[in-house]
């Protein structure tokens, strides 16, 4: 079947005609084989413009579009609602981002910007012709349930959260602690290993000496920090010394600490590289502040590198102040040091004043939270990529806050980097309501642009499985490669890397890539 | 014309690399417009091809462009990447081409001048280094 294109140009509320010359873009468009139609909206992202995109689709009859317009995160879902009505497959529009590729960074050389811009339409619609309409397949979750890993103070509101919304949950706790949360606990128990893929996982999870399989449709991961872990010269010197969450529980229950308390950001101050998990975090600032009001006389010094406390948290510096706390920064160069024989005395020399001071204490508390030992293993088991300081990662900071890359996992709380308790408590009622809603779907979504074998090539020489971070590419029965859809993220990683060039990542082949790269180099600009 | 102007292909993952782009042009930076973006979904779906096809189509000068390594988006992606970029320079030194005319960069998406410095440096050695297979073909 001969591709029928229609191509959308988007004025973008007049900013494009004033450096473009639109009706030369619409006589190329025109000029190109396959054109259908070309249609100039205002906006593309205005509802009314689309319903005339979509009548025009209807008229011409065409399978597939290109639009030249901004970003396409920032225009796709409405467009994309409209051409789904117009009855063209979503992975038949290509979107050309004009505006930032060409009419932004070249607004002083109009000429280039415009021979540009054609150079991009003409590309698009060739790369356009020679795409294939791809399916999305859907399957049914076999079961409704949200596992929380860890039931600290994220764990606890991430279970409410989605308990709240209805859904049926499961903690896993690695100590015997109990707690009142919805759904079922199981203390004693961790996360070892894990099967099938976002909506149906099956975890291995070891309970006791039992190992136990258990079926659920999304993860929230709420492992919290590694608290007990404390390694470092200053440590070492110091038997005694507590970690801040400790601390803060004996100041809670009132026990007066014995002597003067300073609070050192880390147990190792002069460690080569500074992890995030070393600062200070604003829990140093709200212990002082508590212990401080509860016990007037005592004294509380808070020795830092780098202190982060965020928004209102900034208020606390004076409030501490006001009662009486003593900040001290210090540099690397000239980190705190404690003399094993004298390890009631603390040397550190004051950033601001470059004095050295020798403070006597009694109590010894580390404010900063390592991260936990089990992030490896849980990551291992669920393929989810870690930050270099050992934590969670998250998908992105801006768009996914609470999100792992992999789809159906959440993560919240000091699993990623330390966190305050209010931050912990946020974090995990929104990772708790986003898995509740990711269950309550009921079925998952995957294929569309993913990896496919052409098995008579394949030579299985297990290179792609490898590659792939996860775990999609398999030996099948057949002894030759095989791509699990559900879990094939579309990176085309194994497609690059497949020297028997088995493997296609569809709808972007090597000869659309090429194409595409040939007919930009064919422009003039 | 007076003065040839450089073909720079430039490979953009469409996670980090293109959100890197589209930021810098938001920002307001400039950069020299002889750049070429192809979007690929992860800068590990460069196969040497690409770039190579990219060269005898006219490039003077093509770069990889991903998320930075330990931030990938596709965890391991740029790590790909860059190993199939070293790979691609190798073959060119071997067949006696500068191997500067192939580079991988790394971006983050809140990174608005990455993207303009990439090019910047590319389009230099473009220029630099003048349009492929000219000295080769002279001696």
């Amino acid at each position: 079947m001969k591709a029928k294109i229609q191509v959308v140009i988007c004025e973008c509320c007049t900013e494009m005609p004033q450096l473009l010359d639109i009706e030369k873009l619409r006589e190329i468009a025109s000029s190109e084989e396959y054109v259908a139609s070309t249609v100039t909206v205002d906006r593309a992202c205005d509802g009314k413009e689309l319903q005339g995109i979509v009548a025009d689709a209807l008229e011409h009859e065409t399978d597939r579009a290109v639009v030249l317009a901004c970003h396409k995160k920032d225009i796709s879902p409405s467009l994309m609602k409209a051409f789904r009505r117009a009855g063209i497959n979503e992975f038949l529009v290509e979107i050309v981002n004009i505006r930032e590729e060409a009419l932004l960074p070249h607004r002083e050389e109009p000429d280039r910007a415009q021979r540009k811009g054609e150079a991009m339409l003409r590309a698009a619609i060739r790369r356009s012709s020679m795409l294939s309409p791809l399916e999305k397949s859907t399957e049914t979750m076999r079961t409704s349930n949200v596992v929380v890993i860890g039931a600290g103070v994220s764990g606890k509101a991430a279970a409410e959260a989605a308990h709240k919304k209805g859904v049926h949950t499961v903690i896993i706790e690695k100590s015997g602690k109990t707690l009142k949360a919805p759904g079922v606990i199981l203390p004693n128990s961790k996360l070892v290993g894990a099967k099938g893929y976002s909506g149906n996982f099956i975890l291995r999870i070891q309970a006791g000496e039992k190992l136990e399989d258990l079926e659920c449709a999304a993860i929230v991961i709420a492992t919290g920090g590694g608290w007990t872990q404390l390694k470092g010269p200053l440590a070492k010197a110091v038997r005694d010394a507590l970690p801040l969450y400790r601390f803060y529980e004996q100041v809670k229950t009132g026990t007066p600490p014995k002597g003067p308390v300073v609070i050192v950001d880390t147990p190792d101050p002069s460690g080569k590289t500074l992890k995030v998990q070393d600062y200070a975090w604003d829990d140093s600032l709200e212990t002082a502040i508590e212990l401080k009001k509860k016990h007037p006389l005592t004294d509380i010094y808070v020795v830092f590198q780098e202190m982060r406390a965020f928004g209102l948290s900034e208020l606390a510096y004076k409030e501490a102040a006001d009662l009486g706390v003593i900040f001290i920064r210090y540099d690397k160069s000239t980190a705190p040091k404690v003399d094993p024989k004298d390890p009631t005395r603390i040397a550190v020399k004051d950033f601001a004043h470059a004095e050295l001071l020798g403070i006597r204490f009694g109590t010894l508390v580390f404010a900063s939270i390592p991260a936990n030992p089990d992030n490896q293993t849980i990551a291992d088991a669920l393929r989810i990529p870690m930050t270099a300081d050992g934590g969670i990662r998250r998908g992105s900071i801006q768009r996914w806050p609470v999100t792992t890359p992999r789809p159906g996992i959440f993560v919240c709380g000091s699993a990623m980097f330390p966190k305050s308790r209010a931050a912990a408590t946020l974090e995990g009622e929104a990772a708790g309501a986003m898995a509740a809603d990711y269950v309550k779907k009921g079925k998952i979504e995957y294929g569309g642009s993913v990896a496919q074998v052409t098995q008579e090539k394949c030579s299985a020489c297990l290179t792609c499985v490898r590659t792939c971070p996860y775990e999609a590419p398999f030996i099948g029965t057949a002894s030759k490669a095989e791509i699990r859809v559900q879990l094939c993220q579309g990176c085309g990683m194994c497609v690059g890397i497949c020297p028997s060039k088995a493997i296609e990542l569809l709808n972007y082949t090597d000869d659309e890539i090429t194409e595409e790269s040939r007919v930009l180099l064919g422009g003039d600009f | 014309m007076a003065e040839r102007r450089p073909k720079v292909v430039g490979f953009c993952c469409e996670k980090h690399a293109m959100d890197a782009a589209v930021l810098s042009a938001r920002s307001g930076k400039k950069y020299d417009a002889s750049v070429r973006i192809v979007k690929v979904p992860c800068s590990g779906r460069v196969d040497g091809i690409h770039v190579l096809k990219a060269l005898e189509d006219g490039a003077d000068a093509v770069f990889v462009m991903g998320c930075l390594e330990k931030n990938c988006y596709y965890d391991t992606g740029s790590i790909e990447g860059r190993k199939r970029v070293n790979y691609v320079k190798s073959m060119l030194e071997e067949a006696g081409v500068e191997k500067e005319r192939v580079e991988m960069f790394n971006a983050s998406s809140t990174n608005a001048w990455a993207f303009p410095e990439a090019v910047t440096k590319m389009v230099d050695v473009a220029k630099r280094l003048g349009p492929l297979g000219k000295g080769g073909e002279e001696q």
